[in-house]
């Protein structure tokens, strides 16, 4: 689907979240795992900053190891911080669907 | 305060434009043109020297995989440097605190 | 205290005196628009001085860059250097300046990798 970049700004990093939860990973396998999701338009450079501020804001743990070709590669693997901030996600997730789906049955 | 730092590491800085001469052209123009944006808006998290060695380590690994420079980070590259400081203060911002005299009251 | 005092006054003076030998290595007209950057940022305000070095230190990153590059500083500052140094220090219209900025950056990409809508 087109046009969801704006929709999805503010869920993306839940997901990334999500990814990271279920194994350590890198950067470009989570945009193909967003992109085979149907997640088409998000690049690798929307997964690095989120990376980055995931980084910087303590969720994830960081290990650097080499990679077949080119530099090393940045694996990513939640912390208790970031588990904690994925539940909250999916506490907030659950919240916002409910209310929308009430809103789209039209009622109260 | 880092900017000492930052000029006794004038031979760091050349050993890193050297790194940025050694990326494909698409990628060195691209890298260019986002260390100017942020030169100009300043994020504080310039002065630890991880904002810009991050998209250069980001870059050359796009690069090593043969991928195009927007096809790694989109078309919007000015959106794509927002979203890397999107938490961070700018040096603008702790400056119009300080003429304020109110610290950390003039964020958003 | 002035400025001035302020800044040769103190600790800042090394760092004060490594700026000014980074703007001796500029070309001349990149140089004067450093003076003229200068002008502009001083006289904003009462400050200590500390809190501007990092503002005048992107500055003059950005002039050694451009410079290197051969680019016009005209193309650089573009026709307001006053208004470009208060959005640099976060002033009056710094917001807009931003916009600006930005939408500078996605045209100079898109001129500069040859492709359309530049």
């Amino acid at each position: 689907m087109d046009g969801l970049t704006e929709m999805l700004k503010g869920t993306l990093e839940g997901c990334v979240l999500e990814i990271i939860g279920s194994e350590e990973t890198y950067g470009y396998a989570i945009t193909r795992r967003l992109n085979e999701l149907g997640f088409a338009d998000v690049v690798e450079g929307t997964v690095y900053t989120i990376l980055l501020r995931l980084e910087k804001n303590g969720l994830v743990q960081v290990t650097k190891r080499p990679s077949g070709l080119g530099p090393p590669r940045k694996f990513y693997a939640l912390n208790d911080a970031g588990r904690e901030e994925l539940a909250t996600f999916w506490a907030k997730w659950e919240y916002i669907t409910s209310r929308i789906d009430k809103l789209k049955e039209g009622g109260r | 305060m880092g900017i000492q730092d930052i000029i006794e590491g004038k031979r760091q800085w050349r050993a890193h434009m050297a790194r940025v001469k050694a990326l494909p052209r698409d990628y060195q123009i691209v890298y260019k043109e986002i260390q100017r944006y942020l030169f100009k808006v300043g994020p504080i998290d310039l002065l630890d020297g991880s904002l810009l060695s991050g998209i250069l380590d980001f870059f050359e690994e796009g690069a090593a995989s043969g991928k195009g420079v927007l096809e790694l980070i989109g078309d919007d590259v000015a959106a794509f440097c927002d979203d890397l400081i999107k938490d961070s203060r700018t040096f603008a911002d702790i400056y119009q605190e300080s003429i304020r005299g109110e610290p950390g009251t003039a964020e958003k | 205290m002035s400025f001035w005092d302020t800044i040769t006054g103190n600790d800042l003076t090394r760092e004060w005196k490594a700026f000014e030998a980074r703007a001796e290595a500029l070309p001349a007209d990149y140089r004067a628009a450093w003076e003229e950057i200068k002008g502009h940022l001083f006289p904003y305000g009462d400050f200590t001085g500390r809190n501007l070095m990092p503002i005048l230190d992107g500055a003059l990153g950005l002039l050694e860059e451009t410079a290197v590059d051969g680019q016009s500083i005209h193309e650089v500052l573009g026709d307001d250097i006053g208004g470009f140094c208060a959005a640099l220090a976060g002033g009056e219209g710094a917001r807009s300046y931003r916009d600006r900025w930005r939408e500078q950056l996605n045209r100079n990409v898109a001129r500069k990798l040859g492709r359309p809508g530049g």
